[in-house]
């Protein structure tokens, strides 16, 4: 890298302190001798059994390879996949968020594996979590597994109320439960994927691009409409409204067993199940109704995506990892084993008879992305759309408050990586 | 009294400290520095080539009127809590040491435990205590339902009790063991005299123990100061920015963008801040020495 | 009746200081389905051992105990003997550059320590240290390092060094004379900073975070302490007797090392 003339021209003691630059990892020529691969999984996207048996199937079908998959806990993540991807000898494969993909990708830390694109069956791929692993064009993030949010209810307490199919009947169904110390609905005031389902309904979006500067949107018609529509919900319940649904998480107090429904997904029965066993034939899932009943609420299209940094010293025995993990047989057993969405729409059939999944694939038809920027990721670690939620919640004025978030949104949307 | 020694003693005896502060302390610090002056973000990191921007950082965080409303709520933050921190810890220390020894041992294990509690397990406590339907507090208090962490001066009273709570143990067991140096012949003879407690204190105790009063004010300055964990897990700054800090304000601008360069600009900026509000302090001790 | 103000006073302390960590080892044995529970109980009204066993099921977890152990011990060990060194040097004797070297030191306490997450980050890169134990070391030892030689040189400043010349009077060397007069004297201060950064170094998260990235054997304990959490919430059950068991050592060091200080205080009497 060309060395930059006046930091050399300032003084000796300050070119010590300069940080040197990187020179980026050649790729290796692949070695006879058994390759290490580190794969790194976030913690609960995939059973241990089914790790378990990838790693055994893989290497047996691999000889020379050991596989080593690497479970991340959630905290720091960031930082430990950017300090992973800035390293000198990274991990081969990583999974990250597909709203934290597009901000690594434009790094330059990332492969670009646009040449192989069709070899992994790239046509019809789940557009939620191609779009944000996609930069100018070019492909660094492999779609690995969707999520999308149904409503989970508690059948004994819906008796023979029927499944709502538009939001009118969704309000009625929950008000009349919401009575006798049950809660008609556990919503908190920070759930705000809900939300963002919700404004997308009304025709509205958290933010949108105009030319080449991203602006925030809360504060237009549409997106209010959606805040009172989430407002109206939240109400027929106990929800805390300055809380989000992980705190407490919500699985938890819904196996106490007196809240009617919750917006979650499908994979969170098993967690109920953990916390309270009894509640092993209650759990009941629907898709969450749109304004009118020909067209489901629109979702959030959670998910993950495969990087291969550039770091990465086995760039050939990687990909082949991630065909592996992209594949056919794995994403059949992932949507089974975690009721996930897999990542290529042909495969969407694999959801077909259960309860939970199929509810959840009749939603991920009208599924969304967040805004397809890399500082996207700045705007949720900041919490201010949560913040926003209470504040409407607690009573403060809706158009206010989403003019000034929306100010904030725009700034941090432009302040560029 | 000093010792005459050899010219080199005094300086070999420090010099394994002044090594491991000038490569793990100076020169990160140096590069930090370097940092602010230049265009550095996550591609920077990964791939090299920095860019010289001068004074760039600084004027975009300066420019920001935010900038010094979150100045201004730091220092109230910070003099609020050191001064409940320090006042509180001196009177657990002085209760310490007049204690029987049962009871004090009892009352230092529970000062150490709270200290050893780890800061995210303590911060959820506290979250717990205080939610609006299930939490405790307002179970005892009879308001089930307040929102806490809704409202701006009641998030920012929870967080001056988190952060005064954890901080008591330090201030308590150091100034205790400061106050074992003191013999007790010193005490006997005051009392001897006819000194009330007060004037036991200000005269005999406080002089003493002066120097490491001066230690522990400024320490708790300094972490009060930069205190983030605690805030962002239980507030993310808000509600509406009430509990946003410096340390906290540099996450929401910098950190989450990767912006390394305006990181380390604000961090460069509070050790500014942080040196001229204890500038007083540093003085004092550079006469002392002079002195003896 | 001041004896009775006294003790309720510490009682009234005692019961605000340990009421939080009574919390948190409540919950860590409450059955998850306790601890969200509409009216929050005192007392684990089923308790269960579920949350420990899940802690100490956890991948790696005695490793990254030994590992934690290593470096803060190391960490702490080394700053107390490079700082007893210093702080003798400036409390005892009488050099040019004393007045600077004590401000030097005192200004090191301002540190931004997390800005200097990417300088150490980018040292770490280009020496090969990253994935280091040997690197986290160094850092927690000069984290800890300026509160350990300012606090132990005011320590050493109040202990008169007539005391010592007594000694080599009575005819012990001069090690000798440290060792068993200045020593004992100094357990306090000893106490106080081996304690500060006992805790510092078995806490501290953020460095492991970057400087530990592949070599999963190399982590410590703070990783395992927020590994409770998944993309549904934090299992507060394992995470609380985590931080129960995470809590420990910084207790058990307290009491080995205030037994100490007993011990110097009564020394300190005779010899007064």
């Amino acid at each position: 890298m060309p060395r930059n003339l006046l930091k050399i021209a300032l003084a000796l003691p300050l070119l010590a302190a300069c940080g040197t630059a990187q020179q980026p990892a050649a790729s290796s020529a692949p070695s006879a001798a058994p390759a290490k691969l580190v794969v790194w999984i976030m913690d609960g996207s995939v059973t241990k059994d089914l790790l378990a048996s990838f790693e055994k199937d893989y290497e047996t079908a691999h000889p020379g390879i050991d596989l080593d998959l690497q479970i991340q806990a959630w905290d720091g993540i960031g930082e430990r996949v950017t300090a992973a991807l800035a390293s000198t000898d990274a991990p081969d494969v990583i999974e990250v968020g597909n709203t934290q993909v597009a901000q690594y990708s434009a790094s330059g830390g990332v492969r670009d594996l646009t040449s192989k694109v069709a070899d992994l069956g790239g046509a019809d791929w789940l557009p939620g979590l191609a779009q944000p692993g996609n930069i100018d064009g070019k492909q660094y993030g492999i779609p690995w597994y969707a999520a999308n949010r149904v409503v989970v209810y508690n059948k004994e307490l819906w008796g023979d109320t029927p499944v709502p199919k538009t939001r009118a009947e969704w309000l009625a169904a929950t008000a009349k439960l919401n009575k006798g110390g049950n809660q008609g609905i556990y919503l908190t005031g920070q759930t705000w994927y809900a939300l963002a389902g919700f404004i997308w309904d009304e025709g509205g979006d958290l933010a949108v691009k105009r030319g080449e500067s991203w602006a925030g949107a809360l504060d237009t018609p549409e997106a209010l409409a959606g805040m009172a529509f989430y407002r109206e919900l939240q109400a027929l319940g106990k929800g805390p409204k300055d809380a989000d649904e992980a705190n407490p998480p919500q699985h938890e107090v819904f196996a106490q067993g007196k809240v009617a429904q919750i917006i979650a997904v499908p994979g969170i029965a098993a967690r109920v199940l953990e916390v309270e066993p009894g509640m092993k034939d209650k759990i009941g899932y629907f898709t969450i109704p749109g304004k009118t009943a020909d067209k489901p609420g629109a979702v959030f299209t959670g998910g993950s995506d495969l990087i291969i940094p550039e770091a990465s010293r086995h760039p050939e025995a990687a990909y082949e990892v991630v065909k592996a993990l992209a594949g056919e047989k794995f994403q059949t057993d992932l949507a089974k084993a975690m009721s996930f969405v897999p990542n290529r729409t042909s495969l969407a059939g694999v959801l077909a008879g259960d309860e939970g999944t199929a509810a959840m694939a009749a939603g991920a038809a009208n599924g969304r992305a967040t805004p397809n920027t890399p500082a996207w990721a700045a705007v949720e670690a900041t919490a201010v759309i949560k913040q926003y939620m209470t504040a409407v919640l607690t009573g403060g004025d809706p158009a206010a408050e989403a003019a000034k978030v929306s100010k904030t949104i725009t700034e941090t949307l432009n302040s560029g990586s | 009294m000093s010792t005459r020694r050899a010219n080199l003693w005094p300086y070999l005896l420090i010099a394994p400290a002044v090594a491991a502060g000038v490569f793990l302390l100076l020169y990160p610090l140096l590069k930090a520095a370097v940092l602010s002056v230049q265009h550095f973000r996550m591609g920077e990191l990964i791939r090299g080539g920095a860019e010289f921007v001068g004074l760039a950082n600084y004027r975009e965080l300066l420019a920001k009127t935010e900038f010094w409303e979150v100045l201004l709520r730091t220092a109230v933050w910070t003099v609020i809590n050191v001064g409940l921190i320090v006042a509180l810890g001196t009177g657990v220390g002085l209760m310490l040491a007049r204690l029987g020894r049962r009871a004090r041992l009892l009352l230092m294990s529970a000062l150490a435990l709270a200290w050893a509690t780890p800061v995210i397990a303590a911060t959820t406590i506290f979250q717990w205590l205080f939610q609006s339907e299930l939490g405790i507090v307002n179970w005892l208090l009879g308001t089930r339902g307040f929102a806490w962490f809704a409202d701006p001066v009641a998030t920012f009273a929870v967080l001056v009790v988190l952060v005064v709570w954890q901080s008591i143990p330090f201030v308590a067991l150091t100034l205790y063991a400061g106050l074992t140096t003191i013999p007790a012949e010193l005490y006997e003879s005051a009392r001897i005299d006819g000194g009330t407690s007060r004037q036991i204190f200000w005269k005999i105790t406080f002089p003493v123990l002066r120097p490491l009063f001066a230690l522990i004010t400024s320490l708790e300055v300094i972490w009060v100061a930069k205190c983030f964990p605690q805030i962002w897990v239980l507030s993310q700054g808000g509600p509406d920015g009430a509990t946003t800090t410096l340390p906290v304000y540099a996450f929401k601008v910098a950190r989450v963008l990767h912006r390394y360069d305006l990181g380390s600009a604000v961090a460069m900026l509070t050790v500014l801040v942080l040196a001229a509000a204890l500038v007083a302090n540093l003085r004092r001790m550079l006469r002392q020495e002079a002195a003896q | 009746m001041r004896r009775v103000l006294l003790n309720t006073a510490a009682a009234a302390t005692f019961v605000v200081m340990i009421f939080p960590v009574y919390w948190m080892v409540s919950t860590a044995f409450k059955p998850t389905k306790e601890i969200q529970a509409e009216t929050p109980s005192l007392l684990p009204l089923r308790p269960t051992l579920q949350h420990f066993e899940t802690a100490m099921a956890a991948d790696g977890f005695w490793r990254f105990w030994a590992n934690s152990l290593l470096v803060t011990a190391g960490a702490v060990l080394l700053a107390l003997v490079v700082a007893l060194l210093a702080a003798f040097a400036v409390s005892r004797m009488r050099w040019r550059g004393r007045g600077p070297f004590i401000v030097a030191v005192f200004a090191a306490q301002m540190a931004p320590w997390e800005a200097l997450l990417v300088p150490m980050f980018i040292i770490a890169r280009d020496t090969g240290l990253l994935d280091s134990l040997l690197m986290l070391t160094g850092v927690y030892f000069m984290i800890t390092l300026p509160f350990t030689v300012v606090t132990l040189r005011g320590f050493l400043a109040a202990i008169p060094a007539e005391l010592e010349e007594a000694a080599l009077v009575d005819g012990c060397t001069r090690a000798e004379a440290f060792r068993r007069i200045v020593f004992p004297l100094l357990a306090p201060g000893l106490m106080a900073t081996s304690l500060f950064g006992f805790i510092t170094a078995w806490n501290e998260f953020a460095f492991v975070n970057v400087l530990i990235i592949k070599d999963e054997a190399n982590r410590t304990l703070p990783v395992w302490l927020s590994s409770f959490r998944d993309v549904f919430g934090t299992d507060w059950g394992a995470t609380m007797a985590a931080a129960t068991l995470f809590a420990l050592p910084a207790l058990v060091l307290f009491l080995f090392l205030q037994r100490r200080v007993g011990v110097g205080m009564t020394a300190g009497a005779v010899k007064g």
